[in-house]
């Protein structure tokens, strides 16, 4: 546990010594922030609207009509950060043979790897906790669901995760950032169509779609169903890619 | 307390390490000689552990390697040709980072002793990327040390560096080798390995070619000891004098009159009155362990 909270530290500082952290960073908060004034201010106008019409108002719901459509945004910034946050995390250390301290030290593959892994989930732990103002503020404009927001913020942290598993194993396959980025994100971006294609196919297919696609499976998180099922299913997503990039940094020993 | 045994190396079809086994014990330090791509970088990796061996074994006091990684690299502190290092992070950070992998108990003690003795104090707070290459050399062997290793493997610890900071690195290397530690020490500078180690181990295209203490190796070279002969006025009778004295085997006239001769014998006093003639202006012919290196490197072509 010891060398996996070294590993994991060293990542999270070597993210704010970068320029990469902080682009990242900015990215994520300047598009959300953007996100939520647009958002915030449209249901404000809407609300206002309604207010005239007393059937429609009841329809208007605060989690439905923004807290969800707002989360749902933040998926695709999370698409573009999570591949540049993940790509330097093993191919970095090949190239610059740093990845030989670790190997000659008494750590193992799966505290490496698990270490690595961290290190990028305490950085977006970092970025998310910026935005807990965001929150904030909706509950004191308006009435959210706090079991909502809790879920919601479950389910990016889930998919950043998952997509964060992904970035990381192709980090470990080249030693090339570059490749390990748009690897990383041309992934990412089929597993994000599969979801518009289990709409338009019909029958097992779309269900199969639909089982594999990452963001389909976050609507009901963000209604603030918590169902163990897509726990599980995130957890063996990320278990996966895990998996895949023990075996591939074990490999590192043989060649 | 290292033993290599029998270790082969393949890489897809190419042989890096042939059969290669040979001993070190407990505070001995051994020089590990060999023409680049001879496959002694893939040895020592193969002893740190960080690289699995295709066949064979290298145990540490007994204990295998590959099946008790943890323990075994505890024990060994190892800097690569390439120092491991994070260009991001400062001195102090990264020495501090290595020291938790380590798994030293005084982090901060351990690393402000190794720093010191290394001589990084002054740059300590600085950012690794911006030290100069010396500097940087020393940060790795900081990371090598910081555990306080028994054994310590040093691959090529003067590359890249310019003559003042290999001076530098070669005073910090006396002071290990002062220190009682078991060193296996690679380098090109066989002039140090002379003067540092008490025995060597030579490599060429990943077979072990010759082993053993120096000395020993300089005596089996004496049935073609080298003497080098400079006379004032070169000619082809001088040539011819030096050729005729018995137990010389070869000459091998260089410009500004220099002879190269391969003798059998201890033969330079007869050397010398043949080259007297000729204006005898200097004449050395110790046993080198260069010459046992050329010797032993080049038979295998």
């Amino acid at each position: 546990m010891r060398n996996i909270l070294a590993i994991a530290q060293r990542e999270v500082r070597a993210y704010f010594a970068t320029p990469v952290g902080w682009i990242c960073m900015f990215g994520f908060l300047a598009l959300s922030g953007l996100f939520f004034a647009l958002f915030t201010m449209l249901y404000a106008e809407e609300a206002a609207n309604q207010t005239f019409n007393p059937y429609m108002g009841n329809q208007l719901n605060m989690d439905e009509y923004l807290v969800a459509p707002f989360w749902g945004n933040t998926y695709i910034i999370l698409l573009f950060i999570c591949p540049g946050l993940t790509m330097r995390l093993f191919a970095e250390d090949v190239k610059s043979r740093s990845m030989e301290l670790l190997l000659t030290s008494p750590v193992s593959t799966m505290e490496i790897v698990l270490g690595k892994y961290l290190g990028a989930m305490g950085y977006i732990t970092v970025i998310l906790a910026c935005t807990l103002h965001y929150p904030a503020i909706w509950f004191w404009l308006g009435d959210p669901d706090p079991g909502v927001m809790a879920s919601s913020y479950l389910a990016v942290f889930l998919l950043a995760g998952s997509y964060c598993a992904v970035g990381m194993m192709f980090s470990a396959f080249t030693s090339n950032q570059i490749v390990s980025v748009v690897l990383s994100f041309g992934t990412l971006l089929v597993l994000w169509i599969l979801g518009w294609g289990s709409e338009l196919a019909g029958g097992t297919l779309s269900e199969i779609l639909e089982f594999a696609s990452l963001v389909n499976r976050m609507e009901s998180l963000t209604k603030g169903l918590v169902h163990s099922k897509d726990l599980i299913y995130y957890f063996s997503f990320i278990g996966f890619f895990l998996w895949v990039t023990y075996q591939r940094v074990e490999a590192y020993r043989w060649r | 307390m290292i033993r290599v045994e029998k270790v082969t190396k393949r890489y897809g079809a190419t042989l890096a390490v042939d059969n290669a086994s040979f001993e070190v014990a407990k505070g001995e330090v051994v020089g590990f000689l060999g023409p680049n791509g001879a496959g002694k970088t893939t040895t020592m990796r193969i002893i740190t552990g960080s690289l699995g061996a295709t066949e064979g074994e290298v145990s540490l006091d007994g204990k295998d390697v590959a099946a008790h990684p943890r323990e075994t690299k505890a024990r060994i502190g190892y800097l690569p040709e390439v120092p491991p290092l994070y260009g991001d992070m400062t001195v102090r950070n990264y020495v501090r980072f290595a020291a938790r992998l380590k798994g030293v108990e005084d982090i901060k003690g351990a690393t402000e002793k190794v720093v010191a003795k290394v001589g990084l104090t002054k740059v300590a707070h600085r950012i690794v990327d911006h030290l100069s290459k010396g500097y940087r050399q020393r940060v790795g062997l900081a990371q090598a040390l910081v555990h306080d290793p028994e054994v310590l493997i040093l691959d090529e610890p003067y590359s890249g560096l310019d003559p003042a900071q290999r001076v530098e690195i070669r005073e910090l290397l006396e002071q290990l080798v002062n220190e009682n530690r078991t060193i296996i020490l690679s380098t090109h500078v066989l002039a140090d390995i002379e003067a540092l180690a008490q025995k060597v181990v030579i490599i060429n295209a990943g077979k072990i070619v010759g082993q053993g203490p120096i000395q020993e190796l300089l005596a089996g070279m004496m049935d073609r000891r080298r003497v080098v002969v400079q006379v004032k006025k070169p000619c082809e009778e001088a040539l011819a004098a030096l050729s005729a004295v018995e137990s010389v085997l070869e000459v091998d006239p260089d410009p500004g009159g220099v002879y190269n001769l391969i003798t059998s014998d201890e033969c330079r006093a007869a050397v010398a009155s043949a080259a007297v003639p000729f204006g005898l202006l200097a004449l050395s012919g110790e046993g080198r362990l260069e010459d046992v290196y050329l010797h032993l490197t080049r038979k295998q072509k």
